[in-house]
């Protein structure tokens, strides 16, 4: 399949399940909100060393929070439910609480499965914590020194898909982060999903495995330009530089959506503007069931 | 269908235990047999229909016309349905009701809603003591639902209430919040004296100051803005209550108490 003269392999993206959730971080102004998203989603572009992958969803308008203030969601995601209770816990704690007239709420109710979200925060308040349900859910005042910070008890805990992906292979450098640049701009616009790497592009992809015992991870040599000549390189001679783009979702539909825009994006672009290939991680089925046909995809 | 009614004949001399008179316990059972179920008036056991006249056969909306104060435990431990009473109804309405709706176009006795755990009550009309409360003796009142009062509330509002809303659109009376645990009690009117008397968690919510002070057990913690307000207003939207029409607020004088007891009691005053 050759698309604007980019070509798209016959492959498909391998990704793995996770366990997610959405929270809405609201702040007196967005400014404030953002700067609490940021730090919440910080150190956590890969479950390989961060423990979670996460990142902002979206900014959200002031009548789109419960408190009517402005608003930013974002998406976080673990291997295993336990995993993702600790990172929220610790996270929402040191990031979100601390955070200047910060409140918390979830962005995933009336799940089947929850975990704490301000459950075990409130305890911060040394017994002057107030417990409020609202609408049958439950809320903790927790007394601070700016005033009062407001957060949810509990937040839904969806089955969700990680490490779907796509590379973007290009004669330059400059050439494969302007496309991955374009795609991530469209991708931010799908709702559902996340590129947790900075800016949404990795320029590190991985492979499963390496000769050092103590790594589970190791460098996608195949896809390293500099080693063409060293490894069984995946590339051509004119391919300088590659970049991935991951993508975590709350399904797997959400992530074919983000794929496809994206894809799309980067073949808008084209061979002129020095776009060779679209290619994925895929790992011989060593890394997860869920599989991503780019082909399919851009059917 | 139409409403399952049931007419008083005549006005009862003695009390009347209403209580076998709900949808759940009314479920699945023949006119005949709801004709014959044996109501506990004065200390006689008499036939339902030998007081009421009853009509319709729609269980799950129950009506209750040409009502009387002395018709007790309306709505007793009700898990589903709507009961509507059409003039006063007596002592401990709604007690244990675990969920469903009951309007009341008249006044209610002492005792309303006690231990109540979940569901709607409205009152067109006033509420007497202990409304919200616990029975004598016993620790916790109401647990959950919602209780609104168009008119006044009589003394020991939400008495040792442990969760849930009352909202009284008129006065409230003397110990407002008395032995509260906690809920929240909110008031467009006055409230009387010794107001959070005794209260150990929980709100009151105050719309206006009280013209006799604030007692000297509570605390002033100063003005604040806080959030959890404007979420909760917008939870009484739902409600049919001049609660949901008050433009919200979150900007209120806090105070908290009872500090003879553990203190963690407040009461907000909008500013």
């Amino acid at each position: 399949m050759i698309i604007n003269g980019v070509t798209i392999d016959e492959t498909f993206a391998e990704a793995f399940p996770m366990k997610g959730t959405r929270l809405i971080i609201t702040a007196l102004n967005a400014k404030w909100a953002m700067i609490s998203a940021q730090a919440f989603t910080g150190f956590a572009t890969s479950v390989i060393a961060c423990g979670c992958e996460a990142g902002i969803e979206r900014e959200l308008d002031p009548s789109e929070t419960p408190d009517g203030r402005p608003g930013v969601s974002v998406l976080i995601f673990a291997m295993g439910g336990k995993g993702l209770a600790k990172q929220v816990e610790t996270r929402a704690g040191q990031c979100i609480l601390t955070s200047p007239t910060s409140a918390l709420f979830s962005g995933l109710d009336n799940s089947e499965k929850e975990i704490a979200l301000g459950q075990n925060l409130r305890y911060f308040g040394d017994g002057f914590q107030i417990s409020k349900m609202i609408d049958g859910k439950r809320y903790w005042r927790i007394p601070v020194m700016d005033g009062e910070f407001l957060t949810q008890e509990k937040t839904g805990v969806h089955d969700s898909v990680g490490g779907g992906n796509f590379l973007v292979l290009a004669e330059s450098q400059a050439q494969a982060l302007a496309a991955c640049e374009a795609a991530i701009e469209e991708m931010r616009k799908i709702p559902n999903v996340i590129m947790p790497f900075p800016g949404g592009v990795v320029r590190s992809g991985s492979k499963v495995g390496s000769k050092f015992k103590a790594l589970n991870a190791s460098t996608n040599d195949a896809f390293c330009p500099t080693l063409k000549g060293q490894t069984k390189s995946d590339l051509s001679p004119e391919v300088e530089s590659v970049m991935e783009i991951v993508i975590d979702g709350l399904t797997k539909e959400d992530i074919d959506k983000a794929m496809r825009v994206g894809i799309q994006a980067v073949c808008d672009l084209g061979a002129e503007n020095g776009i060779r290939r679209i290619s994925a991680g895929n790992y011989g089925g060593k890394l997860g069931p869920y599989h991503f046909h780019l082909q399919e995809i851009m059917a | 269908m139409s409403a399952l009614t049931f007419t008083l004949k005549t006005s009862p001399a003695q009390r009347v235990d209403c209580s076998p008179l709900t949808a759940d316990k009314l479920a699945d059972k023949t006119a005949a047999e709801i004709a014959a179920i044996t109501l506990v008036v004065g200390n006689q056991k008499v036939r339902t229909d030998e007081i009421f006249d009853i009509q319709g056969e729609d269980v799950a909306n129950i009506h209750f016309a040409k009502a009387t104060d002395k018709l007790d435990h309306i709505g007793h431990a009700m898990a589903t349905g709507k009961i509507t009473v059409d003039g006063d109804a007596g002592a401990y309405l709604g007690q244990f009701m675990a969920a469903g709706d009951i309007v009341i176009n008249g006044n209610t006795g002492v005792y309303t809603a006690c231990e109540m755990k979940g569901g709607t009550i409205k009152i067109n009309g006033n509420a007497g003591d202990f409304l919200g409360g616990a029975r004598i003796g016993y620790k916790n009142g109401m647990t959950g639902g919602t209780v609104i009062v168009t008119g006044n509330t009589g003394a020991r509002t939400g008495d040792h209430m442990r969760r849930g809303y009352i909202f009284i659109e008129g006065n409230a009376g003397d110990y407002c919040g008395s032995r509260m645990v906690s809920g929240t009690i909110a008031v467009l009117g006055k409230v009387g004296k010794h107001f959070g008397y005794a209260m150990k968690r929980g709100t009151l919510l105050l719309t206006s100051a009280p013209e006799q002070g604030i007692s000297a057990n509570f605390n002033d913690c100063g003005s604040h803005t806080l959030a959890f307000l404007p979420l909760m207003f917008a939870s009484f939207k739902k409600f049919d209550t001049k609660f949901a029409e008050i433009e919200p607020f979150s900007r209120v004088q806090r105070y908290a108490g009872d500090v003879s007891g553990i203190g963690m009691g407040e009461i907000l005053i909008k500013i």
